[in-house]
């Protein structure tokens, strides 16, 4: 790919961020193209050595702030006429609560998950309190003279162990797998923001 | 490594990087080349993150007919080297106390 490609479709790609942060990144990565074909790089060598045009957006649209390209599309759209403005206050009720309603799912998507995670958590205490409570259980019961029953705590206590740990491993997996999850939930957010710009 | 103490390390190394004279960006990534392989989006990250620190300041200079952006380092940018010296030494005091047992 050619420079000249490349930083057309940089652009092209960015074009939902404001317009001041797409020149400082696209003179950042001329720079860095040009420097390479100095130091006796070819054209194209020095282009892929920058990496592909969708990994370089990728990590652009992870650093930006939501709030940042929200406020940029907000303000952006100044071809406002009467009509419009008309519009937006009557449906003011309608798109309003519509908001609130988009940000009221994301929230309960959010705590759904945590939820999860924490009912899991909460499994695992329970076991283990119950392994570490048929402990003085077998106690009491071989004091009484019921050795079976001790017998039986005891039991009870090592398979409430064994489920807690296994249960805490499989915790900790899908704590990491949610927040995984809500990073790229993040991301898709972003997105939709700036790709209807695109469009 | 871990992501918090890879940040704060590259964050050093890249004012190191700047701190004898001062540097740009394709430069910057070949001299760390041997010690550490940086991307080009990484570096950005981190020179716009130690710019609003206020640890370099950009200048714009006329290189064969384009212009190009180096990268001074300022007093904080140099105390916060300094800082992570010291730092170090405290690292490498609990270094050694992980590793008693092993030895």
């Amino acid at each position: 790919m050619k420079k000249e490609e490349f930083v057309q479709e940089l652009r092209q790609k960015l074009s939902g961020i404001p317009q001041s942060d797409i020149e400082e990144r696209v003179s950042y990565y001329c720079e860095m193209i040009d420097d390479r074909m100095e130091d006796g790089l070819s054209e194209e060598e020095a282009v892929a050595a920058i990496g592909s045009v969708d990994d370089v957006v990728a990590q652009i649209m992870s650093e930006i702030p939501l709030s940042k390209l929200v406020k940029h599309r907000a303000t952006k759209e100044r071809k406002w006429n009467a009509g419009m403005i008309v519009l937006l206050v009557l449906g003011f009720p309608l798109w309003f609560s519509l908001l609130i309603a988009f940000f009221a799912v994301l929230l309960s998507l959010y705590i759904t998950l945590w939820s999860i995670v924490i009912s899991f958590y909460a499994v695992v205490l329970a076991l283990a309190l119950t392994a570490l409570v048929s402990l003085p259980a077998a106690l009491i019961f071989l004091s009484t003279g019921k050795p079976a029953g001790s017998v039986l705590c005891i039991g009870a206590g090592m398979f409430c162990a064994g489920l807690a740990i296994l249960f805490f491993l499989l915790s900790t997996a899908m704590t990491k797998g949610i927040i995984f999850l809500t990073a790229k939930l993040l991301l898709g957010i972003k997105h939709l923001v700036v790709g209807k710009e695109a469009a | 490594m871990d992501i918090q103490l890879k940040r704060g390390l590259l964050d050093v190394c890249v004012l190191a990087a700047i701190k004898n004279e001062d540097s740009y960006g394709y430069r910057i990534i070949k001299d760390m080349k041997p010690y550490l392989e940086l991307s080009e989006s990484t570096l950005y990250t981190i020179l716009k993150r130690l710019e609003t620190a206020r640890m370099l300041e950009v200048h714009t200079v006329e290189h064969e007919g384009r212009l190009r952006k180096y990268y001074h380092i300022t007093p904080a940018g140099v105390q916060r080297i300094e800082e992570f010296k010291t730092d170090w030494e405290e690292i490498r005091s609990i270094y050694r106390f992980i590793t008693r047992e092993e030895a």
